[in-house]
């Protein structure tokens, strides 16, 4: 008898235990920050993946549209992971995905593109990782939605997945 | 009566228990004392009455904050809502730079002013740490 | 074609667990003398498989494979061929497969060394540690397989995480591992030993073997982590209550309370429900860390990549054993106290019963400071973290009757015994009092407390320094274990006291003078390798009694992930170890410099391989003196 006491009390301890580690493992590893004021684009001139030449960032975000920027990076192994994704959002008219490549070897980067298809209708450089801090980046992969006014709206840090990409095609509607 | 032996193993059963309450009470006095918060500087901002306890802060530092001389390094902790100002006397991590997450250790002069202990150290760089993701953003 | 064979040879293994499974619950029937000669050629055929999977993969990194993708993630052409072949360990995959390939070896060593066993506590064990050997399969295959495809095939890898490119820590996972998985041996040869009632002196005898052999790779490999975090990490310290750590110390403590009680099984059936619960204890624990570590629960600062999935796998595993064991534990363990009750007071027993309390007590400390931030933030979603200053404060002061404890425990007989040459007893105690009292009265101002910590130490030394210099080969390796603990200690206590540290912000051709010397930081010399490029400052020490120390700390700037990191200049002497590194604050010209004496660090290392090195002279005695 009282040994059963003691084995459902220890039961009950152990399975305390599973909870508790159960949820804190749950703690997602994706993680949205929520913008509280919008964001203003940063103004900047990068150089463009394939020619090479200099590009003002007002250009590139010229039209009337919603746009995607995607930082990304040859050696970075989630983007590897996240990659079909955003050839499935480029698919979407409605918007614009934009490139930067982060601290990359240009050639590693080609054959990346090469090998995987390119989803962005524009790849800018990034060399020594600057313009991805005045974007306020914090690592690779990482995707900002930037609305018609020109302002940040929303970004998403680590490798997108397909419960983000019905997320971001639900905000873009 | 009691047998002899019963009594030595009453006395044996309340030594352990006596022995188990004991420690657990002191493991969780000392837990109380020595647990080290976290706080984002949009927490400290409100906070009503500065503790004299070691806290642990974290956040960007921010960009063009860091300055430095012999003696010790200051920077600026951000949340991009609220800003708090650090010094430092220590041994600086390698992947201590500006724009970059960072957790310091330390105790709260006021709500403007903290006076880190430690700076504490990643392996990676793309890591950022739990705390200092919630801090920045969620809040 | 390495990437199919070390997947396929793993499926087969799996396979082979369930065949051995079935063919030895049949021979468990059989009436037959000894086990079925086809048991032990299943076992040895597993084993034989995760080998040949195991070998593939360090293949695939010597050839720099990039096909596949644990090759790819962790590995590089420029690397050098050592570090390829410790890179199949030195990530979760690698090590996982690691991990497994002991526990088929170790079975199988179990099963050809146990011969004098009964057949049907042989065959059980066999089957419980098949449960975990299975659990691991498909652990590995479903959430980590080592052996994933990668089309189109990368021309590069990512190389591996330079500050893992140490070649303390290229061995110290595979040490740390045959510990933890010696433990599994223990967990399931106490479970069946529970089912067949089989708890017994001729049992404590056999099973004591594997408690040494995995209690002395666990503490060589609890030290080779912590040789690593002094040399690579540059935080000056060998020990920082960081959860990982804490992780392998806590079956480390089980494992040695185990180690003491099964001395007392040895000699006449006592405690028996408390070994089981240890053993049970320490394996659980080991898996308990493997979980915290893998499933990125914890906040430490050497977590491997986090992956949700797998966290729960292994939680569920773990639970599954915790709740097996236990199941098992109250449906057949029958509790034999006749014999606690003739426990004297004055006796080794007690003074063994007296040491497993401290123990448990430095258990429960580790165990509820590394978990309780994980209990608080699911429940009170507070972040918070448990500092060193905790563990101190709960430990230190317990050391003191710790100490003494063991000093007069080893003396006292079996059974029952009187307290002999008490005179020389008291005489060594306050000899040790004043010698430590002196010391530090000459060397610090915080005198009275580290007296009254230090002096237990020194009792304990001078007693075991006897006992292994007069008393001559009476008890080798207790002597010997019990000396190098106490000389660990003392070396501990006096390098934590007399550590002397300056930090400071300094430019090139600088000075900076403190109390005792002078610092110049003479010039910055730059040079280029084959996969990092160096920065090396040339540091010039004066110490005021005219000691030149030159000190050349290094900053390297890996290109394959792109990393910089910190190479501490150690100088080691016999007496203490100066040690320099700098840091590089982005952008500005200071260097960041952290110069410190450590006396007595090369005696920490040296004792805790003394102290293995006594583990390993018991196991390799024939038969226990009395």
């Amino acid at each position: 008898m009282k040994n059963k006491i003691f084995l459902f009390i220890i039961i009950l301890f152990f399975i305390f235990c599973f909870i508790i580690f159960y949820k804190g493992l749950n703690n997602s590893n994706i993680y949205i920050p929520k913008l509280n004021n919008k964001k203003d684009l940063p103004i900047f001139i990068a150089r463009d993946f394939y020619l090479e030449t200099e590009v003002n960032s007002e250009k590139i975000f010229l039209d009337n549209n919603f746009y995607i920027l995607n930082i990304w990076a040859s050696w970075c192994v989630p983007c590897r992971k996240e990659h079909p994704i955003l050839m499935e959002l480029s698919r979407n008219k409605s918007i614009k995905l934009i490139g930067l490549n982060y601290r990359d070897n240009l050639n590693n980067a080609k054959k990346f593109i090469d090998e995987l298809g390119n989803p962005y209708s524009q790849i800018l450089i990034d060399e020594e990782g600057t313009l991805a801090v005045e974007f306020g980046a914090y690592g690779v992969p990482e995707t900002f939605i930037i609305d018609k006014n020109k302002k940040i709206i929303k970004k998403f840090i680590g490798p997108l997945n397909q419960k983000l990409l019905k997320e971001i095609k639900l905000f873009l509607k | 009566m009691y047998g002899k032996k019963v009594k030595l193993r009453f006395l044996f059963l309340t030594l352990i228990l006596v022995s188990v309450i004991l420690s657990v009470f002191l493991i969780l006095q000392s837990l109380k004392e020595n647990v080290i918060y976290f706080q984002s500087p949009s927490e400290i901002k409100i906070l009503v009455e500065i503790d004299k306890k070691k806290i642990r802060v974290g956040g960007m530092v921010k960009d063009q904050s860091i300055t430095i001389n012999t003696n010790e390094v200051n920077f600026i902790i951000t949340d991009f809502k609220n800003e708090i100002n650090v010094t430092y006397s220590g041994a600086v991590p390698n992947l201590f730079a500006e724009g970059k997450g960072v957790v310091a250790e330390g105790f709260l002069k006021d709500r403007n002013y903290f006076l880190a202990t430690k700076i504490l150290a990643k392996h990676d760089e793309n890591y950022m740490p739990p705390e200092v993701k919630e801090a920045i953003g969620d809040k | 074609m390495a990437n199919q064979i070390g997947y396929y040879s793993l499926i087969l293994g799996l396979a082979l667990s369930f065949i051995l499974s079935a063919v030895s619950i049949k021979d468990f029937y059989n009436n037959n003398q000894g086990i079925n000669q086809k048991v032990l050629s299943l076992s040895f055929l597993q084993f034989f498989f995760v080998i040949i999977s195991f070998l593939s993969l360090i293949l695939s990194f010597v050839n720099s494979d990039f096909s596949n993708e644990t090759v790819f993630n962790n590995s590089h052409t420029t690397k050098p061929l050592f570090y390829k072949i410790s890179g199949t360990w030195g990530n979760h995959e690698g090590s996982l497969l690691l991990w497994l390939l002991v526990l088929t070896l170790f079975i199988f060593l179990f099963l050809i060394k146990s011969n004098e066993q009964p057949k049907k506590y042989r065959i059980l064990t066999l089957l419980f540690q098949q449960v975990i050997i299975i659990g691991f399969f498909l652990f590995l295959l479903k959430t980590s397989n080592p052996f994933n495809y990668l089309f189109p095939i990368p021309k590069e890898g990512l190389g591996l995480n330079p500050i893992l490119q140490d070649p303390a820590l290229a061995i110290h996972p595979p040490i740390l591992y045959l510990g933890y998985v010696g433990s599994s041996i223990i967990f399931s040869a106490s479970l069946s030993a529970v089912t067949q009632n089989y708890v017994s002196k001729e049992w404590a005898q056999h099973i004591k073997k594997w408690i040494l052999i995995s209690w002395i790779f666990l503490t060589l490999g609890i030290m080779l982590g912590s040789i690593w975090a002094y040399y690579e990490l540059g935080w000056g310290g060998f020990w920082f209550w960081d959860p990982v750590e804490n992780v392998s110390l806590m079956p480390w403590l089980t494992l040695t309370a185990l180690l003491h009680c099964v001395l007392v099984l040895e000699r006449r059936v006592a405690l028996t429900s408390w070994i089981i619960i240890l053993s049970i204890a320490t394996f659980i624990l080991s898996m308990c860390g493997t979980f915290l570590v893998r499933s990125g629960i914890l906040n430490s600062v050497h977590t491997f990549a986090n992956d949700p999935e797998r966290g729960i796998f292994i939680l569920i595993f773990l639970f599954v054993l915790i709740f097996l064991s236990l199941g098992i534990f109250f449906l057949f363990h029958k509790e034999n106290n006749k014999n606690l009750d003739k426990i004297f007071w004055l006796s080794k027993e007690a003074s063994i019963l007296i040491n497993n309390w401290f123990l448990m007590y430095f258990l429960s400390v580790v165990l509820i400071g590394t978990t309780y931030p994980i209990f608080l933030d699911v429940i009170s979603a507070q972040k918070i973290s448990v500092g060193p200053p905790f563990y101190h404060k709960l430990i230190v002061p317990f050391l003191i009757p710790f100490l003494v404890f063991m000093s007069l425990g080893p003396k006292l007989n079996w059974i029952k015994s009187k307290v002999e040459n008490k005179f020389s007893l008291i005489i060594f105690f306050i000899i040790s009092i004043f010698l430590s009292f002196f010391i530090l009265r000459k060397l610090t101002p915080g005198v009275l407390f580290n007296t009254v910590l230090i002096s237990p130490a020194f009792y304990l030394f001078f007693i075991t320094a006897k006992d292994l210099f007069i008393k001559k080969f009476k008890n080798l390796p207790q002597s010997i274990a019990h000396f190098s603990f106490s000389m660990l200690l003392l070396s501990i206590l006096f390098n934590s006291i007399l550590s002397l540290e300056i930090i400071t912000n300094i430019k090139v051709g600088e000075k900076y003078n403190f109390d005792k010397g002078q610092i110049f930081f003479q010039k910055l010399e730059k040079n280029k390798n084959s996969n990092y490029n160096s920065v090396i400052g040339h540091f010039k020490i004066n110490n005021n009694k005219g000691k030149i120390i030159y000190l050349k700390p290094e900053l390297r700037i890996y290109n394959q992930p792109v990393t910089i990191t910190s190479e501490a200049d150690i100088k080691t002497t016999l007496l203490a170890d100066t040690f320099l590194v700098m840091n590089l604050v982005k952008g500005k010209e200071y260097f960041n410099i952290r110069y410190q004496v450590k006396p007595f660090m090369i005696w920490i290392w040296i004792s805790v391989l003394l102290l293995s090195l006594g583990g390993l002279m018991s196991l390799l005695k024939k038969k226990y003196e009395k």
